[in-house]
Parts: structure tokens; sequence; C-alpha cells
């Protein structure tokens, strides 16, 4: 861990540094024309859709049309003709979508200095470049809270894709929100291995029901656990968009609120005093990258307002990791009286008691 | 009874089947079939609202004479060759290797093993790696060779299944010890610059092109010119009759086979070192299954596999244009590059029968 924390901290000064003498406010030449380049399917019900939707969102609000493209796979050979494509074509506002476009999309934002790219869940961040994602961990949190209101065991399930920072955060946070409502509530996360498996997820979420778990969590990208879910009688939470429209036994999802963020942010850009962050824009949902659909009716009119009670304190600076608090093997791993910085965030190899996990 | 005897005025197409036809002719027949292929596309096109000024003005001209455009099409072509000559040369042993998915991310794995480790002196690194990449593409398809050689399993149900195996272990590396240190995202760390294949000046043009081109080169006087070509011809046409008359059929079955691995694996490489310039969870989507398509419309022949590999790739950029001009709904992309292989697949049978009028 103190390693890895090491490792970020060195990249993140080295980063800093080469970023820090060109770091100067981006003017945008002549009128916006933003353009959005999709991995996948725009009407994939989940992660794609979210930035679809709030794509029509921001050509509403700007009074402009931003064309898309769909289904460029994340390599650079696909990437980049897409992207030049709309960039010969007048397009200076360039929307990304997916964590495989940041190696191309810095080589591009070097190559088009006068064109700005704003990319979800990417890794790179330059002058005229800059990722963005959302604090999930605050939204699954809630949603942990809205899984143990729903629970009559007490025992939770989750399906989740890969393990790694931003996977382990949502259900670190997923076990510490249900430990507000019922303190001897329980996690069992399964990790398919894939972001987008119905058929993995469904294997996985029938074991979970099939184990005595009554409501489904999931960090995945089909809405298969709450289908299952419904199947099986039992509750669900579910991540990207709200899944209720999906399976009835939907009771909260972690929804992706991109408008809030690229509104104004374009906005910025128009008005000539936007500048990018050297390490991106990682958003809370004060600031409007995550936020809830909550609550379905098998929570309490009690527990819902606990549950806003506590949006609106994470809202005003609550963190949700916040010291003194162990893993489950016991290290500490934030301090009475601090909070786990971004950097330990990424890195998240650890998880907390009350998660049952494979590994 | 005198209308019976008198023939009918009415005539007839004869089918004969052809042995041979000309190169020059073939080619002929290629480049109708594409015609015909895009014939029906722009009817298809002008059908649903593009105008056919714009679509000859902006796109026709834009795709053929943009150096952009001409350099995204040979880039994107560079893998695509190398994967179909690693098919034909499986196919003409009619060994069918559906693995070649499987090998470019052994090959890759081969290459990027060789860089993160450090394996040799710096000016030795990128043989090094195309040399691990070729070994890792034939220790991927040993196994399914051995099977069949020896017990006569299916290679078509192992190569496919090894596809799987590769993919899993891809990902286990990348979100376990291969995962980028910098930033604890899952992919590799990025190579050296010593460790990347040279650009070659003009657009976005590499070293992968000039790779794909050599192989080529190989191939041809292989397939074409040697006395294993020729051997190949004759198991290809005949097995049974081959081994009858002394040809040694398993040797020369194991030996495309290994060649086939080893020329996946070297696309695995181009595509890591020359394009992604670090593992990524999806720098081989597309290729595995666009060689098996290339090396079925070239019939194995070396020189046909560049033309048809162009074309694809020419689809592949061409159908991101259409969706950039004329917001076009990705289906119909499909559709049209569907309508286009169609096309040329069944150009074939020109090539293979003769049609006489006979009176």
């Amino acid at each position: 861990m103190h390693r890895r924390l090491i490792t970020w901290s060195v990249a993140g000064l080295a980063l800093a540094a080469s970023v820090a003498g060109a770091s100067a406010e981006f003017v945008l030449k002549g009128d916006p024309k933003p353009a959005m380049i999709i991995f996948s399917q725009k009407n994939d019900g989940g992660w794609s859709q979210a930035l679809d939707e709030a794509r029509q969102k921001v050509e509403k609000e700007l009074g402009v049309t931003i064309p898309v493209v769909e289904n460029v796979p994340e390599n650079a050979t696909a990437i980049k003709p897409a992207v030049e494509l709309f960039i010969d074509r007048g397009a200076n506002i360039i929307l990304g979508s997916a964590f495989g476009y940041s190696d191309a999309f810095k080589e591009l934002a070097e190559k088009y200095p006068n064109v700005v790219f704003l990319n979800p869940a990417g890794t790179t961040n330059g002058n005229n470049l800059m990722s963005y994602y959302g604090r999930t961990y605050e939204s699954q949190y809630l949603c942990g809270m809205a899984a143990a209101a729903a629970s009559k065991s007490g025992k939770l399930g989750f399906v989740a894709a890969n393990p790694f920072g931003l996977v382990n955060w949502t259900v670190n946070a997923y076990a510490m929100g249900a430990r507000q409502i019922n303190p001897d509530a329980t996690v069992t996360v399964v990790f398919t291995g894939a972001w987008n498996d119905p058929v993995k997820e469904r294997a996985a979420a029938e074991a979970l029901a099939e184990q005595g778990i009554d409501v489904i969590g999931q960090h995945v990208d089909t809405p298969t656990p709450q289908i299952v879910a419904k199947e099986k009688g039992i509750y669900g939470t579910g991540h990207h968009r709200d899944l209720s429209e999906f399976s009835t036994a939907s009771q909260c999802s972690s929804v992706w609120v991109w408008d809030r963020f690229l509104v104004p942010e374009i906005k910025k850009i128009v008005a000539g005093d936007w500048e990018s962050q050297p390490y991106g824009a990682f958003l809370s949902i004060a600031q409007g990258g995550t936020d809830i659909a909550c609550c379905g009716d098998a929570v309490s009119e009690e527990d819902k307002a606990k549950i806003m009670a506590e949006r609106e304190a994470i809202m005003g600076g609550k963190h949700v990791f916040a010291g003194p608090l162990n893993d489950r093997e016991g290290t500490e791993r934030v301090a009475a009286g601090a909070v786990l910085d971004d950097g330990a965030l990424w890195g998240m190899d650890w998880f907390v008691d009350g998660v049952i996990s494979q590994q | 009874m005198a209308d019976i005897a008198k023939p009918r005025r009415f005539g007839r197409i004869n089918l004969e089947i052809r042995d041979d036809m000309p190169m020059w002719q073939q080619s002929l027949a290629f480049l109708a079939g594409v015609a015909a292929g895009l014939a029906v596309s722009v009817l298809i096109l002008i059908a649903s609202g593009v105008g056919p000024g714009a679509l000859i003005n902006e796109f026709v001209v834009f795709i053929f004479t943009s150096p952009k455009n001409i350099s995204a099409v040979l880039v994107q072509a560079g893998p695509l060759i190398i994967v179909g000559l690693s098919a034909g040369i499986a196919f003409k042993a009619r060994f069918w290797n559906i693995g070649i998915e499987g090998q470019v991310i052994f090959g890759a794995i081969g290459a990027t093993l060789v860089a993160i480790n450090n394996i040799g002196p710096e000016f030795l690194r990128l043989p090094m790696m195309a040399l691990f990449a070729a070994l890792g593409g034939m220790l991927w398809i040993i196994l399914p060779a051995l099977l069949k050689l020896r017990l006569q399993i299916n290679e078509i149900i192992t190569t496919l299944l090894m596809n799987y195996i590769a993919f899993n272990f891809l990902l286990h590396l990348l979100y376990g010890p291969w995962q980028d240190p910098v930033s604890s995202f899952p992919h590799s760390q990025q190579f050296e610059s010593f460790e990347r294949l040279a650009p070659l000046g003009w657009q976005s043009l590499n070293m992968s092109l000039l790779i794909a081109a050599i192989l080529v080169v190989f191939c041809f006087w292989f397939m074409v010119k040697s006395r294993f070509g020729f051997q190949l011809n004759f198991v290809h046409s005949n097995a049974r009759m081959a081994k009858a008359l002394g040809v040694r059929v398993a040797v020369l079955t194991l030996a495309a086979a290994l060649l086939s691995g080893a020329l996946s694996g070297l696309a695995g490489f181009a595509i890591s070192a020359g394009i992604e310039s670090r593992m990524t969870q999806s720098f081989f989507i597309g290729y595995g299954f666009s060689g098996i398509l290339i090396a079925f419309l070239a019939r194995n022949n070396p020189l046909g596999i560049v033309a048809v590999a162009i074309l694809v790739a020419t689809l592949m950029i061409a159908g991101q244009s259409l969706q950039v001009f004329y917001q076009i709904p990705f289906a119909m992309v499909q559709l049209i590059q569907a309508i286009i292989v169609i096309c040329v697949a069944a150009s074939e049978f020109f090539i293979r029968h003769r049609m006489r009028w006979v009176d």
C-alpha cells in the first residue's frame, strides 16, 4: 500500500511539473462545436446511455447539436480517425466515453492544442484535456443504506465487475452504508471479471440469492442482477442509471448526472475562463457527477429520511472514508481525524469489515 | 405432333466449372464485387435520406484523397494483413485456426513481458519483443495442433476455446501483476521510446506497416514459390493423396499451424508496440475474426490478403465517416459493410464458374 501511495504521489508530482509550465487558461477559437465518441451502443441501458442522455441535455441547454459516433472500440486505430474526422469538420470540444480512450486522447490533445477534450473515467490530463469521474462511493454508500433498510436478513450481495480501486470503493462504501442502518449487515461480493456479461451476472446473482441473500447491489453494466432479484422475489440496487426502469425490485440506484457537470463546464469553456485540472475532475454529489435515485417501496419513510439526511451531510462535506477506519484484517487504513486521500482511493485494494469476497 | 419436334427458340445458361482463371481476371471479378456492393450501399444511403451529390462530393472524394484518411486506413490495415496471413497459412494446410485472437493476445503478452522486465539491451529490445511475441503466438497454437494430430480432436473447438482462456489470462495480468503502477488502472505500464516501433515519417504510419510488408513477401515466397508451398498446395487439394505419395502431411500441418501462431503473435507485437504502446484490455478486438474473413475472401493468397485487408480497413474507417458525416445509425453501417463483403464473396462464384449461353 505504501509503495503504491508513494509511486502515486511521485507520478503525480511529475505530472504536475510537466503541466505546470504550460498551465494557462484555454481559449476556444470560434463557436463551440462539441462532438461525442461512444465506445459501445449509445442505448446500452447503462454507462453509455447515461452519457448520451447528458449529451442531449447539453444540446438543449446550450442550443447546439452534438453529433455522436457509436461503437468506437478502445483501440487507438479506431479512436484517432473518428476524432480527427470531427476535428476536420470543425469540432472543437471532443467528449469521450471510456478509460481506454486515455492515451489516444492525450496524443490528440497534444496534436490539436485548440481543441478541448473531456473524457469520463480517463487517466490522462493536460492543458486542453481533462478526465472526469464521479465519487461513486458516496452514492453507493447511500444505496447500501437503502439495501440494509429493505433487507430482512441483513445479508446483502453485490455483483461487481473487476477488483480494482474504483470498484472496490463502491463495495466498501456499500457495506459501510448498510452498517449505518444495520450494524450486523454483511455484503457478499462476486466479481464477474467483465463489465458487460449478462450470463455471468445472472449466474452470480442466482448464486447469491440461493445463499439466502435478500438484496443484491451491483457495479456492472447491465441490469441483469436487478432482473434476477425480481425473479427471485428479493430486492436489488442499481448502478449507472435508475434501474427501476428494468425491474421493480430496484430500491435505489447510483446514477450518473453528467449534465450537471458538463453544462457549466462547457459554458466555462465558451466564456474563456476554463482551466484543466492536473488530476482531472473527481466529482462528488455536490459537484454533479453522481447521485442516487431513491427509494423503492421496501424502504420505510423513516429509513428514507435517514438516507436523505446522510445525502445532505455528504453534500455538506462529510467523507465516507473518514478515520478511524480499519480494513477487515485489522490494519489501520485511515487514522482518527483524517480522511482517505484521492490517491489512496484509486489504489484501494482492501476491504472493510462486513465484506465477504472471493479474495 | 409437329410443334413438339420443333425446338423452342429460348436459350439457356450453362454453368461450367472452371479450373483456373488468370490473375488479372480474378482481380477484375474482385473489383466488380466491390463495385456492386458499393452500388447497393449507395441506394440504401440515398433511401435513408443522404443526398447523392453530398455523398460523392464529400464522402467518396474524402475517403480516397485525404492523406489523413489514407494513412488511417493503412495503419488499420497493417495488423489486419498480418492476421490475414496467419489465417491464410493455416487454412492452406486445412487447419481451421479460429484462435487468432488468443494468439494475438499471447503475442502481446510475450512482447510486454520483455518490455516490462527489461529483457536484453536497449538496442535489442524491439527484436526481442518480436521474438517473444512470435513464441507467445506459437505457444497458444501448439496444444490444439498436437491435439488434432495425435488425437484427432477438432481444432475449430480447441482454438476457439483457447481464445477465452487467453482473454481471462490477460485480465488476470492486467488486474494483477501487470497493473499500471502509476495510475493503479488495469493496463500495463507504457513502453519506453525504444520499445515502440518508429514512425515512418508520413502522417501516422509506423514500422508496423513495414513489418506487415516484409511478412507478405516472406509468405508469398513461402506459400507460392517454395517447395514447402508446393507441398502445402498438394495437402490443401487432397491430403490423402499427398500422404500416399510420400508427403509428410503431419509435419507440414504442424509447421503451418506454428507459423500461423507466430504470425498472429507478431500481429499482437505490431499492435502493442506500434499502435497502443502498452498492453490494454481491448487492443485485440476485431482482429481475430477479421483475419478469418480476410483469408477466406482472398482465398489464402498472400497478395489477395493485402487487397482484402485494405478493403476491410477502408470499410472500418468509412463506416466511422458515415456516422460522423450523416449521423446514420451504427446498424446501418454494419448493414453496408455486410453487403459489400457478401458481394465480394459472391464474386467467387464467377471465378469458379463459367457461364455459357446455349441456344
